[in-house]
C-alpha cells in the first residue's frame, strides 16, 4: 500500500459554535478517512476543555477559497450612502425641531446590540 | 436509600456491585492508557486518550462512594488491593495485545475496537437502569458518568461499523476479535455472587433484563455490518466477580501501584 | 504597495520585495499566498521538527501515565501527555499543507522520522527512569518549550501563529502541573526529595541543551538567524536561554535544590547568567539518533505505525456505509 497517495489521509476543516446564538467559526483542521470519523476526532482534538453546541466537517476539496490575486477584489471605496455615518446630519436637523435623533437602540425598538 | 437506611446486608451487596463498577472502568481505562501514543492515527490516539481519561474519572467516582461506605481511601482502594479482591471482568483485565507499553507493544487495534464496543454497549445499558438506583448516591454518580457515555458510544460504534465493513483484511481480523472477546464477555454481563441480593434492593435491574438488551442491540449491530451472532457470549476463564483473574490482571496492578505503593502514607 | 490584478505578471523580485513588506508590516503569510521557497523550506524544517518532537516527546511522559502515583495524578499526567499527542497533531497540520504543493503528506513525515532524516529534540531521546522524571519534565522542559513557544506567537507565518495560541493556553495546565508534582515531592520524604534532586541532576544539561548552541559558530548553520530576518522568531537561543534562568533558577535554589553546575551565577555587569556551556558534540550525537532512548522510542512508534497499517488500509479503501 502506498500511504502517501491513498485516500486515508484526507484534509477535513473544522467548524464549531460556541452557544446555540453564536455563529459558526472555523477552529482548524485535521486528517480523516471519512466525515464521520473526521466527526468524531474533532469532538476531542479541538474541544475537549472549551464546550461548544455544534460542530461541522467539511472536507477541504469542497471549498472553494480566494486566492491571492482573486482577494484584491475585497477592495472597495467607500460607500457614505449606505453606512450610519453618511447621515450624521440628521441630529442637528431634528434639533431643529425640538426632537432628539432616535438611536440605534430606539429605531430597534429597545432591541439593539447590548442584548 | 442512604448510606444510613442500609441494612446490613444490602450494604453487604452494594459494596460488591460498587467494585464491579468501579474495577471494570479502572482497568479498561488502564488498558486504554498504555495505548497512548501508540493508536493507529494521531486524531485518534487524541480522541481515544480522552475515553480511558472519562472512564478512570468514572471509576473514581465509584471509589469515592466506597470510600463513603467505609472501605478506606479511594487511592488505597485503586492501588493496593490484591488481584483477588478485584472484581472486574475477566475480560477487561486482559493486556492489549503481546509485548508492553514500554517495549515491543504489537498490539491489537481490532481486538481494542471489539472490546471497548461491546463494553460501551453495555455500559450504557447498566447506567440507563443505574439511573434509576435506590441508593441516591449511585443514581447521582450514573447520570453523571451518563453524559460522558454518548460520546464513548457513539466513537466505538463508528470505529466497529467502519471496521466491519471495509477490507477483508479488516473483517477477518474483527472477526476474530470478536471470536476472542465473546469466550469472555459473559463476565461483563453478570452480577456475580451477591446477584440476587443486589437486584432485591433494587441497586440496579435483573442481570438477565440487561443481558437481553446487550445481546439483543449487538445481534442487530452485527446483522446489519453483515455478521452472524456467535449465540450468548460466554465465560470460559471464570467469574472476575468472583475474584477469579488471571496473571494479566497481576501485571496490571503491580504497574498501577508500582510508585504509590513505595509509600502510601506520603503525599505525592 | 503597488499591486493590482496582476500579481502574477510580477517579477520574481517585485514579490520578494511585496512578500518582505508583508511581513515586516506585520501582515499574516497564508498557506495558499505567495511566499520565497526559502521562506517554505525553513517553514517545514522548523514546524516539522516541532511537531515530530511533540509526538515523541509524548513517548518519554507516557512511561509514567499508568505508574502515576494517584488517581488524580493518573489523570492529569494523562491529559497533559493527551495535550502533546494533539501539539503534534495541530503541528503536523500546518507542516502538511506547507508540504503539500512538494506532494508529500504525513505518511512521508513518518517515513522521514523512521529513517532520521527528520529529527526531534534532544531532550526526548533521554532516559526517564523515575517518577521525578515524569516531574522535571513537566516542570522545566515544558517550562523551557513555554518560553519558546510564545516567542513564535508573533510568528509571519498565519497558521503557525494560530497553532501555537492553542498550544500556549494548554502549556499553562502543563506548567502547573509539573509545579504540582515537584513541590509535592519537594515537601515530601527525603526519599523523594533524593529523587528530585536526582532528576534535576540528569535533566539538567538537557536542558541547556534545549536552546540550542549559541551561535551559528557552534553548528555551521544559520536557521535561527534566517528565521529572525522571516518573523518568523524574534529572539535568539541564548537570548531564550538566558530568559530560561531568570524564570527558574531562583525557583529551583528556593526549594533548597542544587543545581549540577558550581559555576552558575548572575553576572551583575554583563546581566547575564554565567553557566558552563553543554558539550554540542555530544548534542550533534543525541539528535542524530544516539541517545540513550533514541531507538528505543523511534522502535515504539516505528512498530506501532506498522502494527496499524491494515487499519488505514482498511479505512482508506472504505465508502461511506
Ligand atoms: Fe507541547
Ligand atoms: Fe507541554
Amino acid at each position: 500500500m502506498n500511504e502517501s497517495t491513498n485516500e486515508f489521509y484526507n484534509v477535513y476543516e473544522v467548524f464549531s459554535k460556541k452557544t446555540d446564538k453564536s455563529p459558526f467559526q472555523h477552529s482548524f483542521s485535521l486528517l480523516a478517512p471519512n466525515a464521520d470519523m473526521a466527526l468524531i476526532m474533532a469532538k476531542e482534538n479541538f474541544f475537549r476543555r472549551e464546550t461548544v453546541a455544534d460542530i461541522w466537517v467539511v472536507k477541504r476539496e469542497n471549498i472553494r477559497g480566494l486566492n491571492q490575486d482573486e482577494r484584491e477584489m475585497l477592495k472597495r471605496l467607500d460607500k457614505q450612502y449606505r453606512e450610519t455615518k453618511g447621515y450624521g446630519y440628521l441630529k442637528k436637523k431634528w434639533r431643529d425641531y425640538n426632537q432628539e435623533q432616535f438611536t440605534e437602540q430606539h429605531i430597534l425598538g429597545g432591541r439593539g446590540d447590548n442584548s | 436509600m442512604t448510606q444510613e437506611t442500609l441494612k446490613p446486608q444490602e450494604k453487604k451487596a452494594l459494596i460488591e456491585l460498587l467494585y464491579q463498577l468501579a474495577d471494570d472502568d479502572f482497568l479498561l481505562a488502564f488498558r486504554g492508557s498504555e495505548w497512548l501514543g501508540l493508536a493507529p492515527h494521531i486524531e485518534e490516539d487524541v480522541a481515544f486518550s480522552s475515553i480511558s481519561q472519562d472512564m478512570m474519572g468514572h471509576a473514581n467516582l465509584y471509589y469515592n462512594l466506597l470510600e463513603i461506605l467505609g472501605e478506606g481511601e479511594a487511592d488505597r482502594i485503586a492501588h493496593l488491593r490484591s488481584p483477588n479482591q478485584f472484581r472486574n471482568a475477566i475480560i477487561l483485565e486482559e493486556v492489549n495485545g503481546p509485548g508492553t507499553y514500554l517495549k515491543e507493544p504489537d498490539y491489537d487495534w481490532a481486538f481494542t475496537v471489539v472490546r471497548n464496543y461491546f463494553y460501551a454497549v453495555h455500559k450504557h445499558i447498566r447506567l440507563d437502569s443505574l439511573r434509576h438506583s435506590s441508593y441516591e448516591p449511585l443514581a447521582e454518580a450514573a447520570r453523571k458518568i451518563m453524559t460522558e457515555q454518548y460520546y464513548h458510544l457513539m466513537h466505538w460504534e463508528i470505529w466497529f461499523k467502519q471496521l466491519m465493513t471495509s477490507t477483508d483484511e479488516a473483517t477477518l481480523r474483527m472477526t476474530a476479535a470478536i471470536q476472542k472477546v465473546w469466550k469472555d464477555f459473559g463476565g461483563v454481563l453478570t452480577l456475580g455472587p451477591y446477584y440476587e441480593d443486589i437486584v432485591k434492593a433494587n441497586f440496579i435491574d435483573d442481570e438477565n433484563v440487561m443481558k437481553k438488551r446487550w445481546n439483543n442491540k449487538i445481534e442487530a449491530v452485527l446483522k446489519e455490518v453483515g455478521a452472524s451472532y456467535p449465540g450468548e457470549p460466554r465465560m470460559e476463564r471464570g467469574n472476575g466477580r468472583n475474584g477469579v483473574h488471571t496473571e494479566d490482571l497481576k501485571q496490571a496492578t503491580s504497574t498501577l501501584s508500582e510508585v504509590y505503593a513505595t509509600n502510601p502514607a506520603t503525599g505525592w | 504597495m503597488t499591486v493590482g490584478m496582476s500579481f502574477n505578471q510580477l517579477s520574481e523580485d517585485e514579490k520578494m520585495t511585496h512578500f518582505l513588506d508583508r511581513i515586516n508590516a506585520g501582515e499574516k503569510i497564508e498557506p495558499d499566498d505567495w511566499m520565497p521557497e526559502d521562506y517554505r523550506l525553513q517553514l517545514i524544517r522548523l514546524i516539522s521538527m516541532h511537531g515530530i518532537s511533540e509526538i515523541m516527546g509524548a513517548l518519554p511522559e507516557k512511561e509514567w501515565v499508568p505508574k502515576a502515583p494517584s488517581l488524580h495524578r493518573k489523570l492529569a499526567i494523562m491529559a497533559k501527555v493527551q495535550d502533546e499527542m494533539g501539539h503534534g497533531q495541530l503541528l503536523l497540520r500546518v507542516a502538511e499543507d506547507l508540504m503539500a504543493p512538494l506532494g508529500k503528506n504525513r505518511h512521508d513525515i513518518m517515513e522521514d522520522l523512521f529513517s532520521g532524516k527528520l529529527k526531534f529534540h534532544n531532550v526526548f531521546h533521554m532516559d526517564a527512569p523515575t517518577w521525578g522524571d515524569a516531574g522535571i519534565i513537566a516542570w522545566l522542559v515544558d517550562g523551557a518549550a513555554i518560553i519558546s513557544q510564545s516567542m513564535m506567537l508573533d510568528s509571519s507565518y498565519g497558521p503557525y501563529a494560530r497553532a501555537l495560541k492553542r498550544i500556549c493556553a494548554e502549556e499553562v495546565f502543563h506548567a502547573q502541573h509539573g509545579e504540582s508534582i515537584i513541590l509535592a515531592m519537594a515537601e515530601g520524604t527525603p526519599e523523594q526529595r533524593e529523587m528530585l534532586q536526582d532528576s534535576l541532576n540528569r535533566w539538567w544539561e538537557s536542558l541547556i541543551m534545549f536552546f540550542g548552541p549559541k551561535s551559528a559558530k557552534e553548528t555551521g548553520n544559520s536557521n535561527a538567524d534566517k528565521n529572525i530576518m522571516y518573523k518568523i522568531r524574534t529572539k535568539t537561543n541564548e537570548d531564550l536561554r538566558q530568559e530560561f534562568f531568570t524564570k527558574y533558577i531562583p525557583r529551583i535554589w528556593s526549594l533548597g535544590l542544587t543545581i549540577p553546575d558550581d559555576t552558575i551565577r548572575f553576572d551583575e555587569d554583563s546581566q547575564m547568567w554565567i553557566y558552563k556551556d553543554a558539550d554540542w558534540s555530544k548534542f550533534k550525537q543525541i539528535v542524530s539518533g544516539n541517545g540513550p532512548q533514541s531507538q528505543n522510542r523511534l522502535d515504539l512508534r516505528r512498530r506501532s505505525y506498522k502494527n496499524n497499517e491494515w487499519v488505514r488500509a482498511a479505512l482508506a479503501a472504505k465508502k461511506a456505509i
